[in-house]
């Protein structure tokens, strides 16, 4: 296929043709203007491989000012486009289906550090552990860890409100956002939040955050920063059965104790584990096993961990191993943060599901969730944050068995469903993208997602900014986008 | 039963109450509201009626029909309530279960979680716990359209969906009126003590205090610094304290007490100082916020006692860690007009939360709001029927 394309189907304004990838390459550079099909391969998925979609063209502005040349090329010719950071987000979010991605990893400065204030002000391409990294000297780190945070980026956590391990002590990403230097899909720049003093007025961060790339591009981003811990201690504990883990969690959130981290790992995840090389040492014979981390001030820290242990002991952990030293650490952690990777090992595809559901369901739902993949004849191994009630159920299989492949997506949804009705909620942290779409109307009544609806158009009145994600189609009135920037949302 | 709101009474006055009893009930009356272009006046318990800039409401709606405890349970840590129930009653609740909504917002209990939610207020807790927008877990609301709309669900981790929660948290009932809310709680922790260290009440000594929070290893529940006049109040001292909440296990509130020794000796405080530090400021006082990042919290409060000098009555206290500064000035002989004066320039961001009408129109002059604000206004209230004015000119 010649590229670039002039979209036949894509009824805007002004297609996306080769004047505009010639416009674009002179903001640009040529090399960073993409248009091949082999060039474009990479930008076809996300990490979750369900959904492939090809962007007519990808553009990787390297500077501020480039992305708002970019921008407003775009504006100008009314032309939709896709945000795109590292790609590792897990709902589709990031693909652009015939129309402009506009890939913003080169963007990778950190701006400024203020130490003694705990901010630091970065460009959206910074990779999240390179800014824990920059500010290590001042013994200081960003909170939120997604697993992928050795690949994705502080402006790709913006635009999902990414989660992570941490997070049940420390808080999401929406409690780290300060303030925000956005473009708007329309060309304008706006300063959201403040980084001087208290910010008056519409909570226009907490807004932004999570709006997955369809209210523009951050451009600029305050981060607040934490402490390193004085003190850091991680805990094994392994049990016979995954209802005795489930109860151990909610008599240790009970206690006061807020954990650090507080995440299940089932067998199916722990065989997987162990037999790849990512091997922590997990016992392969436990049904589950509970990886604990208490941090802060080492003093009283020793006496939480003694309190962790024994309620574990009381609800039935066979074994609670306390990790001696850092490097004994790391490996338990690696276990936990590489699962998805070693599950790679099963079977050649891997579905991550992302629910929540209110902790002390944990040991009902999981239970339920056996029966599902024992009934659909599908494998669900559960890795996840078991302190915040956050599931992942991941089904590995073969993409290229239809008739599993369809019993997959069948368990799936009856694990939603599940989620759903017991009163959770069908994402925690991975976003809604493409892949949850179908979701939406489960938990949300038709007049709140109007109200989306209206918050975007506020944003982005001609919804050019990853169109056709986060809320359906149907739930927006009026709806004109064209045949060509709707995603069809059936995985592939 | 109708509900009389507290608070300075002339601010309701010849305005209709409109009472509710459902979250159906509310959408109607905001519906009826928005077809005949009444401006409606967002009323909680109306403990604090006179917060905000002047609201130019026709008829007064009150939330307090919505009132009580939709869902707890316990083990979640999370609590689902009506707009109108109050503080007191959520702390009751979860006080059973050893649990708390730590929100402790300048008044007493008395004020509803909607119009804490709503007007994002918090207090000294807000050193560990932050402010509502990260207790909030999830909200129901009326838009200015009249649509009842949710944001969140009920449990601790959700990014299903456009944020709309934090969309209503510190809207001031001006994009849609809360109904119900859900909370994070947290469990008590084994000991909670107050302590106070004399300080010498010159912006050196904030920096001082402020520097070795920054280098310690823990993060004290709240540590406030008081001026004289303030201290007198809360703690019966008439001279210059920081105050600080210590909470945790034994060892370590023991480790966080020795760490602190670097400040002077500490006396102990009884717990409800944190209540008076709340409730200390009379009905009608002037009452508003300097602040800057938390390193220049010693001008802050330098920048604050030069605007409050020579006034009678004047408190002042400095949340360390979040470099923001409160002054409560009684509104009483020339005060307002001297303030009005001293408010103009200086270097600190300042944050109005009650004042008579002239201060606000003399010291926070309204600008008209433009750009993301204004659209969020007219998509969610059109009609402009929602707390118009307590905002800013168009909003």
């Amino acid at each position: 296929m010649a590229a670039p394309v002039s979209t036949p189907t894509l009824a805007a304004p002004s297609p996306i043709d080769q004047s505009l990838a010639d416009r674009l390459a002179l903001i640009v550079g040529a090399r960073r203007v993409l248009y091949r099909p082999s060039e474009l391969l990479t930008y076809t998925a996300d990490a979750l491989p369900s959904y492939f979609k090809k962007p007519a063209l990808a553009v990787f502005p390297g500077t501020r000012e480039e992305v708002i040349a970019v921008v407003r090329e775009l504006a100008a010719r009314g032309v939709p486009f896709v945000p795109r950071g590292a790609g590792t987000g897990l709902s589709g979010g990031a693909l652009a289906d015939g129309i402009v991605l506009v890939g913003l990893n080169r963007l990778t400065r950190v701006i400024s550090i203020d130490a003694d204030n705990m901010l630091a002000t970065v460009e959206p391409g910074v990779v999240n552990v390179a800014l824990s990294r920059a500010v290590a000297t001042y013994g200081l780190h960003y909170a939120p860890d997604p697993s992928s945070q050795a690949a994705c980026t502080i402006g790709g956590n913006v635009a999902e409100n990414a989660g992570g391990p941490h997070c049940l002590k420390y808080g999401v990403t929406t409690n780290h956002i300060l303030a925000l230097e956005v473009i708007l899909p329309d060309g304008e720049i706006v300063t959201l939040g403040s980084t001087e003093g208290e910010n008056d007025g519409y909570d226009l961060v907490g807004t932004f955050v999570g709006s997955e790339g369809c209210f523009g591009i951050a451009l600029s981003i305050t981060v607040r920063l934490s402490r390193n811990p004085e003190g850091v201690r991680t805990l094994l504990a392994d049990f016979m059965s995954i209802d005795a883990a489930a109860q151990t969690v909610s008599a240790i959130v009970a206690t006061g104790i807020i954990p650090a981290a507080l995440e299940m790992i089932d067998q199916a995840t722990i065989r997987a584990v162990e037999s790849s090389i990512y091997a922590a040492g997990y016992p392969t014979d436990a049904a589950a096993a509970l990886l604990i981390e208490l941090d802060g001030a080492i003093a009283g820290l020793e006496h939480d961990v003694e309190t962790v242990a024994t309620y574990c002991r009381a609800n039935g952990a066979r074994t609670v191993r306390i990790a001696r030293d850092e490097v004994e650490r790391t490996k338990l952690w690696q276990g936990r943060k590489k699962a998805f990777g070693a599950m790679g090992r099963v079977s050649s595809h891997l579905v991550v599901q992302d629910a929540v559901v209110p902790r002390t369901k944990l040991p009902e739902v999981l239970a339920k969730i056996h029966d599902i993949g024992q009934v659909n004849r599908v494998k669900v191994c559960n890795v996840f944050h078991a302190g915040d009630g956050n599931l992942h159920p991941n089904i590995a299989y073969n993409a290229a068995d239809a008739d599993e492949t369809a019993r997959v997506h069948v368990a799936m949804k009856e694990i939603m469903t599940l989620c759903v009705d017991a009163g959770g909620t069908i994402t925690g942290e991975h976003g809604v993208g493409l892949d949850k779409l179908p979701y939406m109307d489960l938990i949300f009544s038709a007049e709140s997602l109007e109200a989306m609806c209206t918050l975007r158009e506020v944003f982005d009145p001609e919804r050019r900014s990853n169109p056709g994600k986060v809320v359906p189609v149907h739930a927006c009135r009026e709806w004109h986008m064209s045949p060509a920037a709707r995603p069809s949302s059936s995985p592939a | 039963m109708a509900h009389v709101a507290r608070g300075p009474p002339e601010l309701l006055a010849g305005m209709t109450t409109l009472t509710v009893s459902s979250a159906a009930d509310l959408r109607d009356r905001v519906r009826e509201a928005s077809s005949r272009g009444t401006p409606l006046r967002i009323v909680g318990a109306g403990t604090w009626l006179d917060a905000g800039r002047p609201v130019r409401g026709v008829e007064s709606l009150s939330t307090q029909g919505l009132s009580g405890i939709v869902d707890y349970v316990p083990g979640d840590l999370t609590l689902t309530a009506g707009a109108g129930t109050s503080l007191a009653e959520i702390r009751r609740e979860a006080g059973k279960h050893n649990q708390w909504l730590a929100l402790d917002p300048h008044g007493s209990d008395d004020g509803t979680l909607g119009a804490t939610i709503a007007t994002a207020s918090a207090g000294p807790l807000a050193t560990a716990f932050g402010t509502p927008r990260d207790l909030v877990l999830g909200v129901e609301f009326v838009t200015g359209t009249g649509n009842i709309a949710r944001g969140g669900g009920r449990v601790v981790k959700n990014v299903a969906g456009f944020d709309l929660t934090r969309l209503m948290t510190g809207a001031w009932g001006t994009l849609g009126v809360i109904t119900e809310a859900t909370v994070r709680l947290h469990a008590c922790p084994q000991v909670d003590e107050t302590i106070g260290v004399s300080m010498a009440g010159d912006a050196d000594s904030l920096d001082r205090t402020r520097q070795l929070l920054r280098r310690l290893a823990f993060t004290p529940y709240a540590c406030e610094a008081l001026n004289g006049a303030f201290a007198d109040t809360v703690v019966g001292r008439d001279e210059p304290i920081a105050l600080f909440r210590l909470a945790g296990n034994l060892e370590s509130v023991a480790a966080q007490r020795t760490a602190l020794l670097e400040l002077g000796q500490p006396f102990d405080v009884s717990a409800d100082a944190w209540s008076r530090l709340r409730t200390a400021e009379s009905s009608g006082a002037i009452v508003f916020r300097l602040s800057r990042r938390p390193s220049e919290i010693g001008a802050t409060w330098a920048e604050a006692n030069r605007i409050v000098d020579g006034i009678p009555g004047a408190v002042l206290h400095a949340t360390l860690t979040r470099g923001v500064v409160r002054c409560i000035v009684p509104n009483a002989g020339d005060s307002a007009a001297r303030l009005g004066a001293a408010l103009a320039g200086g270097e600190s961001k300042r944050i109005g939360e009650r004042m008579p009408e002239a201060l606000w129109t003399s010291a926070f002059p309204s600008r008209a709001m433009t750009g993301i604000p204004a659209r969020l206004k007219a998509a969610f209230d059109p009609r402009g029927v929602l707390n118009h004015g307590i905002f800013g000119a168009s909003i």
